[in-house]
């Protein structure tokens, strides 16, 4: 209930860019480095919108 | 990006551009534990009439990946799990987290689990790779999107080579005479039903005007085909109240 399905993962883009996105599946976020943002995923369900999305920090951005 | 000036209708009210979703947002906030309840008596019930001929033309196999995009409270989606079985897959998408959240409490309540998933996505903007679905449905949704031209574009591109878009959505009447009680229908019984049942006649007088704004038959078939679709056709139910728009994609 509260993971994300590998067959969803398999298919979901960033939606700003229609790149690939990175599971944090720790912080349950989905990572677009293209659009540097972060898709929050909540009770297993994918927030896929530019607006409720966090910001990548510079720290982030770098690192990963 | 829109300009600032740029206004569009929300209703039959003028509002900025960029005021639309916010303004469609708070509606189905307001109504989305009344939905259903509010479409059976809205509609005399018929609303299931105009799904279930929506799902028999669907031509979904077993296998299939589908996604009901604006799909509220996931009447669509649920039959859907069935045709298309354990090895396909259905996304039920909505851009409003309280319909989302509706509809996952009601298909999970059903003991729906397992082919289904939850993204809450804009019909604009979808998070989804080229090529995807075999079939994509919007039932009652695509008049609640601003750029109506992004989102039918933005499908286009999700969808297989052969995938087709079913579009359900309040329209014209077509039926002489049958203007007049629809008039009278929707601004003097709805809003009034929505303020019995919900407490809420102003977002059933918007939904209201908002159907009266929405293209008609012919206007929508040809805003399919400029987004690129193929073989573009609509059925007429109930009078031409309600049209089901099909196109392809080759």
């Amino acid at each position: 209930m509260n993971t994300i399905s590998h067959k969803l993962l398999d298919i979901l883009v960033c939606p700003v860019t229609k790149g690939r996105l990175i599971y944090d599946r720790d912080k349950q976020e989905l990572i677009s480095r293209s659009a540097r943002l972060a898709y929050p995923i909540i009770d297993g369900k994918p927030i896929m919108l530019e607006s409720e999305a966090r910001p990548l920090t510079q720290q982030e951005v770098e690192q990963r | 990006m829109s300009d600032k000036n740029q206004t569009t209708h929300f209703g039959y009210e003028n509002v900025a551009v960029d005021d639309k979703a916010t303004r469609v947002a708070e509606v189905f906030h307001s109504v989305a534990n009344k939905y259903d309840i509010m479409n059976d008596l809205m509609s005399g019930g018929v609303h299931r009439l105009w799904k279930r001929y929506t799902i028999n033309k669907s031509g979904v196999k077993k296998g299939d990946t589908v996604l009901d995009l604006a799909g509220g409270t996931g009447d669509l989606a649920a039959k859907f799990t069935r045709l298309v079985g354990p090895t396909g897959k259905v996304i039920l998408s909505d851009i409003n987290e309280s319909m989302l959240e509706q509809g996952r409490e009601r298909l999970t309540n059903m003991g729906i689990a397992g082919n289904i998933e939850y993204v809450q996505a804009d019909a604009e903007d979808l998070p989804f790779e080229d090529n995807t679905f075999d079939l994509v449905t919007m039932a009652f949704g695509l008049r609640n999107v601003t750029e109506k031209k992004n989102a039918l574009e933005s499908i286009l591109r999700c969808l297989k080579p052969g995938g087709k878009l079913m579009v359900l959505e309040f329209s014209k009447p077509v039926v002489p005479g049958l203007n007049v009680v629809y008039d009278h229908y929707s601004f003097k019984i709805l809003p009034a039903v929505g303020k019995l049942v919900a407490n809420d006649a102003d977002s059933y007088r918007y939904l209201a005007e908002s159907i009266r704004m929405h293209p008609d038959q012919e206007t929508l078939k040809g805003m399919m085909e400029d987004a690129g679709f193929d073989k573009v056709s609509y059925h007429n139910m109930t009078g031409g109240i309600v049209a089901l728009h099909t196109g392809y994609k080759f």
